[in-house]
């Protein structure tokens, strides 16, 4: 650690001890940094080599080097602190602004000055809500948030197929009117047909949006009734069963339901689900053990909510989800965006429809989340620009001034509602990625090291990350291509992971690597091989029945 | 009836915690290695503060460090804090001044500041003494810079603590207790509710005041009457310690030898020298709060308990964003504010645990030899468990550290008694002191490695920076900076001690378990594996670390066989899990069956052996080899675990032989056909022998070599070969050699 200079002042320690056969005095001058810092007696027996002194001096010797470094260094002490004295007592120090300083220390560090913090009403209810969750009340509570659920999807899915009617009507109509150019339609009401259906679209988007927000915000309210008169209910009389559901009385939107089709029944078993396991040991001396899987998949599957055979039961990756989210164990996913944080376009809309199919009960609703993000872009690209002045890179430089985010930052958006994840680690990439080469210093691996940084820190010990570092397969994907990608990503989340060892937070138990769907059985299996060697797969200890020591005789 | 344990047991332990200041993000060290946490920093730092004793401190118990760079320390509470006391008269209030002011001097004494002296942190117990708690704060956090937090009240803390950054001389401690006397002699507190700005604002006036402190902080709460009264010499002590201009201040060695004093020193003598002889045995509090832990105790439970390690789920505090440069934006954070309260644990799980030891078992008897005296039946049950449960049994445990603590008191006569009771097993707390007794260390050895010169460049201390951020870093006590660079000086110290040897890259795991455990004292397995594994080397000798070398490699042996040399490397290096307490076994099995000659070992010296140690012939030396006298006391002591086998012709060996040794003249010996059934009936014995040690006797050691290497073929076990054959058995012991019937 580099210390200040006024931090200690180099002083000359002298010490003076008579010859034995005459009047001289032998002086000895001995370099001394004030505060010393070391072994007084050390010191002393080093002098005493270094000089050759006789024995005799030894104790008189370390009594007047003890008695020097004392007074030198009170001296030293004094001398500063009368002098910061002095400053204050002629005004050269502005008494106020210390004080100023010192009151925001007090009151932003110790519990005892700080402003009295209670409980947020999100940390009571989430107390609430995990201790519930690990009760009998879990049945009821799983059931409720499922049925909830499925109004939600119920009445998207009706809006869903509203809008494919109004939709097909209006191209009908669109397309009559085309045909009729030239009897008897004119371009100017072809037009005004156009604003009208922009305007029946609209209507019908308004009129669903509010139906929708409504419900949703109707259910988070009674939903969060209930689980607090749940919890008062069971502390107060100890029941064993709780009390029914929250479910009053809905809107009765059933009937209408039997009259559209489930369109909605994406086949997600068009590939065969390649999987792989390993345990593995981690760090040189001291192992640390995680549990890694190699998989395929598509990267929504694990917030898709999977229907249930009969859609009257939640399923169990539900429970896990609800058992582990405000537990010191959560699950996270890496999720490839572009920049625009938006819900328009790409996966991010995806995302956002499948997180828009029930209502989120604990976390403000995704396009929310997103909201309070592009606010924190503004404070990021600030911080930023104020940080460019420092950082002379010719890689930063030259996105240096951009207003969005840039490859390899990440946003974090919080979910209760999906099927196997807590918390999405939205990566933003770029088209960098499909090309060959690149290597372990690329934006998007340090941000693959932040990740894994953050969900250290946080608790996240489950994490799932997209292995090639892209979510679909395509054509110029080739298996070179494939085994080196993987190559990088195995071997840079390795080395993150023995980094992770020090940074004191929670290791991650559960490493799982998503490999995009389609892939080939061949590459799957080369993908999967190289895992063992390069995270090096526990040795296990295996005892023959020959090698068991006898025990020594009494 | 005597009393029961802990009867009467008026001490508790404190439990506090705060949080590590975390680093900026990715920040490197000059060497290029990523900085230490400064948890892992305060946590070696404080390993010093736990070595500390002294009456009128708080012992530092235990410093642990848990996730999220958080620090708990656990330390002796002894009685209630002063601020809930109330109307002290003035002689206690200058008693209070004294003992605080001898634990002051011991700190300072030290190089220890406190910084955080206040009422809170002054602990007066039920027979009026005075205990410091907390004294280690600055101390452990490097004097602040570890932490976020201020450390000090705003009250109590010198102006020219606000003054300037940097480190505080002890003379801030001085004004702070100034202070708090002062109030107990006003019996009135001082600015009592008043702002935290305008009480900064207030201790910042006072530098404003020419004339007593104590007189204007008496007439501003309306004290003026009481402070009148005052006797003079009390006013010129609080005099002494509130001065603004630190050079006038006093330390507190310098305010001990004021006057007001003198009768509290003469007393405190004359008590110190009454409590010498008399002969009450307390038990350490590190000593209770180890058996505590085992008695089911948990300092973070305790605080948990008492709301000061809250759990806010982690979801709740995930930021919104994390920048490519690893920055962090929209982070719900609230925790992390340090909190000052202490949770008083009382020692109640570990009473009701030892509630049936009679107060006796505290003083275990030794023999006159200094043996000791018969052990319980009780221990003599525990003992046949296995290590690990013996090593987690409260009451076992309790009559062993008593045991060893008694063995240890009267070292080095004792040497003896430790070496068999090591035998059994060492309790964890009483380890480093075991092993400096089975080293046989004596003497003044503080002395001695003071007088080692640790700090002048060697030629060496590259390779030692090189190695050390590699030895055990996951210990958090070695990685720490502390630890570092105590390991530094210990292996300076000891290429300086032993200039004929050369520093080898081992050399620092080696000394690591010794560091490990002798942290304070300065004194490629993971460590707490290795701990046991020491406990036995050190008890056997020079030899020992061969067989542990063959247990392991025995351990290993299937996988080994299988596979070729760089992957056997690999594998080391890669280090499977070792079951250590079943290595150990095996290897002290070994031990027990192997005769010393076979593994002398030529480069070791001070070995009674030595004297009839020959080189070995080229082409011999696979060959293990017994001396005479191994064999001969083989011979006498066990004759059923020996098999001797003459290899000399019939004519010899009918001229005379070992008693009950067979013969197998070489020359009828086909050595291609491995088929011990070849040999003939009278190799009976050596197709049976299951454990007993094969002994081959004859002239030419290349011939020796040769048929043991046969018999090892055939799957004989245990073979060896007499050093110097039959005639160097007729030169030491003509009687045993008899003529076969």
């Amino acid at each position: 650690m580099n210390m200040p200079e006024d931090e200690f002042v180099e002083k000359t320690f002298v010490y003076k001890f008579p010859t034995c056969t005459t009047n001289q005095e032998y002086v000895l001058e001995v370099p001394l940094k004030i505060p010393y810092g070391g072994n007084v007696k050390e010191l002393m027996y080093r002098i005493m080599s270094s000089f050759k002194l006789p024995c005799y001096v030894e104790s008189d010797l370390l009594q007047s080097l003890e008695h020097a470094i004392k007074t030198l260094t009170l001296e030293f002490y004094d001398e500063k602190a009368e002098k910061t004295l002095e400053d204050a007592i002629s005004g050269n120090l502005d008494i106020e602004d210390i004080i100023k300083n010192w009151e925001k220390t007090y009151k932003q560090k110790t519990a005892e000055y700080a402003d009295p913090i209670g409980t947020t009403d999100e940390e009571l209810f989430a107390a609430a809500y995990h201790k519930l969750v690990h009760s009998p009340s879990l049945e009821p509570i799983l059931q409720a948030e499922h049925k909830f659920g499925r109004d939600v999807t119920e009445v998207i899915q009706m809006r869903d197929s509203h809008y494919e009617q109004l939709t097909q009507k209006q191209t009908e109509e669109m397309r009559v009117a085309v045909e009729s150019l030239e009897a008897g339609s004119t371009e100017k009401s072809i037009n005004e047909m156009a604003g009208r259906h922009f305007e029946e679209q609209s209507l019908l988007q308004g009129h669903w949006g509010s139906r929708v927000d409504a419900l949703k915000l109707d259910q988070r309210r009674q939903y969060r009734n209930w689980i607090m008169r749940l919890l008062e209910e069971q502390q107060t009389n100890m029941l064993p069963t709780p009390v029914g559901s929250p479910i009053l009385s809905m809107p009765p939107i059933r009937p209408a339901l039997d009259n559209f089709v489930h369109s909605e029944e994406k086949n997600t078993a068009e590939y065969p689900i390649l999987e792989e396991s390993f345990t593995i040991h981690l760090g040189s001396q001291m192992k640390q053990m995680h549990n890694i899987r190699i998989l395929t998949g598509d990267v929504l599957d694990f917030c898709r909510i999977k229907k249930s055979d009969s859609g009257m039961d939640p399923t169990p990756q539900r429970l896990q989800t609800a058992l582990g989210l405000y537990s010191n164990d959560l699950c996270g996913l890496v999720l490839l965006s572009d920049n625009h944080l938006g819900s328009y376009s790409g996966i991010t809309k995806e995302l956002c429809s499948i997180c828009q199919l029930t209502t989120e009960f604990h976390f403000p609703p995704i396009d929310e989340q997103l909201e309070k993000i592009r606010e924190d872009v503004k404070d990021a690209v600030a911080w930023r620009q104020a940080h460019h002045r420092e950082v002379n890179d010719s890689q930063t430089k030259r996105s240096t001034g951009s207003k969005s985010l840039q490859t390899g930052d990440v946003y974090i958006t919080r979910h209760s509602n999906l099927a196997q994840v807590h918390v999405i680690f939205h990566m933003v990439v770029n088209d960098s990625l499909r090309s060959g080469d690149i290597n372990s210093r690329h934006p998007v691996i340090l941000g693959l090291r932040n990740i894994l940084k953050t969900a250290c820190c946080n608790d996240v010990t489950t994490l799932t990350i997209p292995i090639l570092l892209v979510h679909e397969m395509s054509e110029d994907m080739t298996v070179a291509w494939c085994t080196k990608r993987a190559e990088l990503v195995f071997k840079c989340v390795k080395g993150f992971m023995i980094e992770m060892a020090s940074w004191g937070g929670a290791e991650l138990k559960n490493l799982q690597f998503l490999v995009p769907k389609g892939m080939s059985e061949e590459v799957f299996g080369t993908l999967a091989t190289m895992l063992p060697s390069i995270f090096r797969v526990s040795n296990p200890l295996v005892f023959k029945a020959t090698s068991t020591p006898q025990t020594p005789k009494k | 009836m005597c009393p029961a344990l802990l009867e009467n047991e008026e001490r508790c332990f404190g439990g506090m915690t705060f949080f590590a200041q975390s680093h900026p993000v990715e920040v490197c060290g000059s060497n290029g290695l990523p900085l230490t946490p400064n948890s892992i920093t305060i946590y070696g730092k404080s390993q010093f503060l736990k070595t500390i004793y002294h009456p009128n401190l708080s012992t530092y118990l235990d410093i642990i460090r848990s996730k999220h760079e958080r620090i708990v320390v656990v330390a002796e509470y002894n009685g209630d804090p002063l601020n809930s006391k109330k109307n002290v008269n003035t002689d206690d209030i200058l008693k209070i001044a004294f003992q605080c002011l001898l634990g002051l001097q011991y700190m300072n004494k030290l190089g220890l500041v406190h910084r955080h002296l206040s009422p809170e942190n002054i602990l007066f117990n039920k027979s009026g003494n005075v205990q410091l708690y907390n004294f280690g704060l600055y101390f452990m956090t490097d004097c602040g810079k570890n932490v976020s937090f201020p450390i000090g009240y705003p009250k109590y803390t010198a102006p020219e603590v606000f003054l300037s950054s940097g480190v505080s001389s002890p003379k801030v401690d001085s004004w702070s207790l100034g202070m708090i006397i002062a109030e107990l002699l006003l019996t009135k507190s001082i600015w009592s509710g008043v702002k935290l700005s305008q009480c900064l604002r207030k201790v910042l006036s006072l530098i404003h005041c020419e004339t007593s402190v104590f007189e204007r902080l008496a007439r501003e709460i309306n004290c003026y009457n009481i402070y009148k009264d005052l006797p003079d010499k009390v006013k010129e002590f609080v005099d002494c310690c509130l001065q603004i201009h630190p050079l006038k201040r006093k330390i507190p060695e310098e305010l001990l030898k004021l006057s007001i004093f003198e009768k509290f020193l003469l007393q405190n003598e004359k008590e110190i020298e009454k409590n010498l002889y008399r002969n009450i045995i307390v038990r350490k509090m590190d000593e209770l709060y180890y058996l505590w832990q085992l008695a089911g105790g948990d300092i973070t439970v305790e605080l948990k308990k008492q709301g000061l390690i809250r759990s806010r789920p982690p979801i709740l505090s995930i930021p919104n964003l994390v920048i490519l440069l690893g920055q962090m934006f929209g982070r719900r954070d609230t925790a992390g504010l340090f909190d000052l309260r202490v949770v008083k644990i009382p020692l109640d799980t570990l009473h009701q645990r030892l509630s049936h030891i009679p107060y006796i078992a505290n003083y275990p008897w030794l023999t006159d030899q200094m043996r000791v005296q018969s052990q319980e039946e009780l221990i003599d049950a525990a003992s046949q468990l296995p290590l690990i449960i013996r090593e987690r049994d409260t009451e076992y445990q309790f009559y062993r550290i008593v045991l060893y603590d008694r063995l240890l008191q009267v070292y080095p006569i004792t040497r003896e008694a430790i070496i068999e009771e090591a035998h059994k097993d060492i309790p964890p707390p009483v380890r480093g002191a075991v092993w400096a007794a089975l080293l046989g260390i004596t003497g003044d050895i503080q002395k001695y490695y003071d007088m080692i010169d640790k700090e002048t460049p060697t030629h060496t201390d590259r390779q030692i920076e090189v190695d050390i951020p590699r030895c055990h870093q996951y210990s958090e006590l070695l990685s720490s900076g502390a630890g570092h660079e105590r390991l530094q000086r210990l292996l300076k110290a000891w290429v300086r001690n032993n200039p004929h040897y050369v520093y080898w890259q081992g050399l620092d795991s080696l000394t690591a378990p010794f560091l490990y455990l002798n942290f304070n004292n300065e004194d490629v397995f993971p460590l707490h594996k290795i701990l046991h594994l020491w406990d036995k080397l050190l008890l056997g000798d020079s030899s020992f670390p061969l067989l542990v070398g063959l247990a392991i490699l025995k351990q290993l042996r299937d996988s080994l066989l299988t596979s070729g040399f760089n992957e056997c490397i690999l594998l080391f290096s890669d280090l499977p899990e070792i079951d250590i307490e079943l290595c150990v076994k095996d290897s002290m099995m070994m031990y027990q069956n192997t005769p010393p000659s076979i593994t002398y070992r030529k480069h070791q010296f001070n070995q009674p052996k030595d004297v009839n140690w020959l080189e070995p012939e080229p082409g011999t030396e696979k060959m293990p080899r017994i001396c005479v006298d191994d064999f001969l006391d083989l011979l006498d002591n066990s004759p059923d675990r020996l098999i001797a086998v003459d290899i000399r012709n019939n004519i010899q060996f009918e001229r005379g032989a070992v008693v009950g040794s067979i013969n197998i003249p070489f020359t009828s010996v086909q050595l291609s056909l491995t088929h011990i059934e070849t040999l003939g009936p009278h190799a009976k014995p050596l197709v049976e022998n299951k454990n007993s040690i094969v002994v081959i006797i004859g002239p030419h050691d290349q011939n020796n070599a040769l048929f043991a290497d046969f018999l090892i073929k055939c799957g004989v076990v245990g073979v060896c070969s007499l050093q110097g054959g039959i005639s160097a058995l007729r030169i030491k012991s003509p009687n045993i050699i008899v003529i076969p019937r």
